[in-house]
């Protein structure tokens, strides 16, 4: 018996409890996928097995991906137990391709996840090559073909269907099947096998659905030495947002956010966001935005790839320099970095300005807008007295009223009564009847709004709820603002 | 030492300019009446400064009163730029203040975690372009908090108000105390306000255009005032304000409505 002993995850399905993962031990047992997990445990006593998480492995598989980023910007998913890199220009960073895979490979096996992996010109190459090819193979430029015609035709990432159809058609290599008029093959496996071998070939390309959406405004910065001090993660974090910076002037873009990320040594991402109300590409400016988050930073054993993206970059003309102080001063230059420097600080909902919403109900007549957007043509009723502050939940008061309809003589708020001077109203404001149920919105929930002042020439905004019906019910009163 | 004299001479001047670099006469907001503006050093409010807004009794926690008082004061401001409002509780309700005249277009509103935030958000907004006035929520900044924030209006010469206002449930704080009088010693002026009985126009029904019993305790070389005024109408003039009348003395004013209740 060897050392390690055979691994196998159980999944169940429909009651019957199957191997839906065997480990390499286990395969040379002869233990296959499907098969049940009684019958894997007679056959291999010794056999150590799992319950099967596919939730739990895409998650890491996702978080595999995110650290992949080190390598290309460009990583998308696939399936269940694969990653596309897209490391077009990229390679030269590590001297040729070939360092590169090594590089990758290396690092994933010592974290213990050991991985196969193949550089070709199109994704289903590469898929084909890193699973059933020698490991690490890399195919010259055009030059997929004669590397994948021995593969098995599974290589080729057909459906089922015809997966199970070619062997009993004694197709069993990838070189068979190229030699057949396509016709044929379209006619007998369906279009969808002959665009598979198209996307291998290069014939067809194939669209990948990056984790992130490609983008030019990624930069990157490696480290000789891992760095984990806070002073140089400022210094670190100023030098990459010059050198996205730069570029986004030199093209005439400015982007809304950006996150800094710090790849540590022990493969954890560390990301940090700054976000701005306006496009922008002032270096200092955005750098001064993320060094205050810095700190939640763990650098662990260090840091040593730093990356830096740019999202929802738009085109930004040139800044203008304002010549005089007094003719205006431009929104770049203050109010917009006091927003950025708020929001950040603080979030984005504790920041706003209140727009007008079409609604008469006052708690919803208030939108919250971001502070720079355009400001809206319309406004508020200004023959709708409004208080300046609205408590957020009325405040029930007692009330004395000469008769139902009549505004009070005289209220009860915060254990103070108060005598009342002058009274004006009713505003008689309906729930939005659209919004909820009948018996929530109906006559009963109406409101009768008065504005009234007390002796003291305080006012205040109360209002009835619901109507003086048939005497059963009597409808309560509640103070909802004050005028001051 | 005649060698000396005129390189003394040229850092005094140098010295002359960086002060009148930082200090240029401050520009002023005036009232339009002699009677408030003559309170003032310098003829009105002055600007580049900041200014403590305070109510009594239970405005102290609510204050709607000074919230509406500090909006029509800075309403002539936020014509040239931006106005801040920072508050820790979002009861601020901006149709109301539309009611005002006040441009809520302009205002950016800010809600801070606590006090200190409150406080720094402040100072950073008045420190920025573009930003003409800043208002703050706040129970009492200390002197060196005053401090800064004086610092910060003269950078730009903007106008900050510092709402005193209780959280909600704090205990009560007692009137005339120490903190009160520390925080007073860095604002320019110190405003106490109060709802005053509203007068509305013979024969027409409902309440008056409001009017405030204002009260300037402190005044920063210049002296105290109390006034009832009222919200002035578009017609009166570019000013918020009409005065309707002079209290003869804050004093006795102060005291009025105290006598009244135990009589």
């Amino acid at each position: 018996m060897s050392a390690v002993p055979p691994v196998a995850l159980i999944a169940t399905e429909g009651g019957t409890r199957r191997l839906a993962a065997v480990d390499d031990a286990a395969a040379a047992l002869g233990l296959h996928v499907g098969q049940k997990a009684a019958d894997a445990a007679a056959l291999v006593p010794d056999l150590v097995t799992a319950d099967h998480d596919p939730e739990g492995d895409r998650a890491a598989l996702e978080i595999l991906c995110d650290w992949c980023v080190r390598f290309s910007p460009a990583v998308a998913l696939d399936g269940l137990d694969g990653l596309l890199l897209d490391v077009e220009g990229v390679s030269h960073l590590w001297g040729g391709e070939a360092a590169m895979l090594d590089d990758l490979l290396d690092r994933l096996a010592r974290w213990g996840a050991p991985a196969r992996g193949a550089i070709a010109d199109t994704p289903g190459a590469a898929w084909a090559l890193a699973r059933y090819a020698p490991d690490r193979t890399i195919a010259p430029p055009g030059g997929q073909a004669p590397l994948l015609a021995p593969l098995p035709v599974a290589a080729l990432r057909l459906d089922e269907a015809a997966q199970a159809q070619l062997p009993r058609l004694g197709l069993f290599q990838v070189s068979q099947l190229l030699a057949l008029p396509r016709a044929q093959l379209a006619k007998r496996f369906g279009l969808g096998a002959v665009m598979r071998i198209d996307q291998a070939l290069g014939a067809a390309r194939e669209a990948l659905a990056f984790r992130r959406p490609a983008t030019p405004w990624f930069d990157r910065l490696a480290f000789f030495e891992p760095i984990s001090a806070l002073s140089d993660l400022e210094r670190v974090t100023g030098d990459i947002c010059a050198l996205l910076c730069a570029r986004l002037e030199a093209e005439g873009q400015g982007a809304r956010r950006f996150e800094l990320v710090f790849h540590r040594l022990d493969g954890k991402d560390q990301p940090v966001r700054a976000g701005l109300s306006r496009p922008g590409r002032d270096a200092v400016r955005i750098a001064k935005l993320l060094k205050p988050k810095l700190d939640t930073v763990d650098p662990g054993f260090g840091i040593e790839i730093v990356t830096l993206w740019a999202a929802d970059v738009e085109p930004l003309s040139v800044a203008q320099r304002s010549l005089d102080a007094d003719g205006g001063i431009s929104l770049e230059e203050g109010l917009a970095p006091l927003v950025d420097r708020l929001i950040n600080r603080l979030g984005e909902d504790r920041v706003w300005r209140a727009d007008p919403y079409q609604s008469h109900v006052p708690e919803r007549s208030v939108r919250r807008a971001a502070p720079l957007d355009p400001a809206p043509e319309t406004g508020w009723d200004p023959d709708r007295p409004r208080p300046s502050r609205l408590l957020r939940r009325p405040e029930a008061i007692e009330v004395l009223a000469k008769l139902p309809d009549d505004p009070p003589v005289q209220f009860r708020w915060r254990g103070k009564s108060r005598r009342v001077r002058l009274a004006e109203g009713p505003e008689r404001i309906g729930q939005e009847w659209w919004r909820k149920a009948f018996d929530e919105v109906g006559p009963g929930k109406v409101r009768d709004y008065y504005r009234v002042e007390d002796e003291a020439g305080e006012r205040f905004w109360i209002f009835r709820a619901g109507l003086y019906a048939d005497g059963e019910k009597v409808p309560k009163w509640w103070l909802h603002g004050l005028f001051g | 030492m005649p060698g000396a004299k005129p390189a003394l001479s040229a850092l005094r001047a140098q010295i002359a300019a960086l002060e009148a670099g930082t200090r240029t006469p401050p520009p002023v907001l005036p009232f339009g009446d002699p009677r408030l503006d003559g309170c003032f050093p310098a003829g009105g409010l002055q600007r580049g400064g900041w200014h403590e807004v305070g109510g009594s009794g239970l405005e102290e926690e609510t204050g709607a009163a000074p919230a509406a008082f500090a909006a029509l004061l800075l309403r002539p401001l936020a014509a040239k730029g931006a106005v801040v409002w920072v508050m820790r509780r979002d009861d601020l309700h901006a149709p109301g203040l539309m009611g005002l005249g006040f441009p809520v277009e302009r205002l950016i509103q800010v809600r801070a975690r606590d006090e200190a935030e409150v406080l720094s958000v402040l100072e950073d907004a008045l420190a920025t372009v573009g930003v003409a006035a800043a208002i703050g929520e706040a129970e009492a900044p200390d002197l060196k908090a005053g401090r800064r924030l004086q610092l910060a209006c003269e950078r730009r010469g903007s106008t900050g108000v510092l709402l005193r206002r209780r959280p909600y449930g704090g205990p009560a704080g007692p009137r005339g105390s120490n903190s009160r009088e520390v925080s007073g010693s860095a604002a320019q002026t110190r405003w106490r306000i109060a709802a005053a009985p509203s007068q509305p126009p013979p024969g027409e029904p409902g309440l008056g255009p409001p009017r405030w019993r204002v009260e300037l305790e402190r005044c920063r070389g210049g002296r105290p005032g109390a006034w009832i005024l009222e919200q002035a109408e578009a017609a009166d003039g570019p000013h918020p304000f009409r005065l309707v009348s002079q209290l003869a003395d804050h004093d006795v004013a102060a005291g009025e409505p105290e006598l009244r209740l135990v009589g």
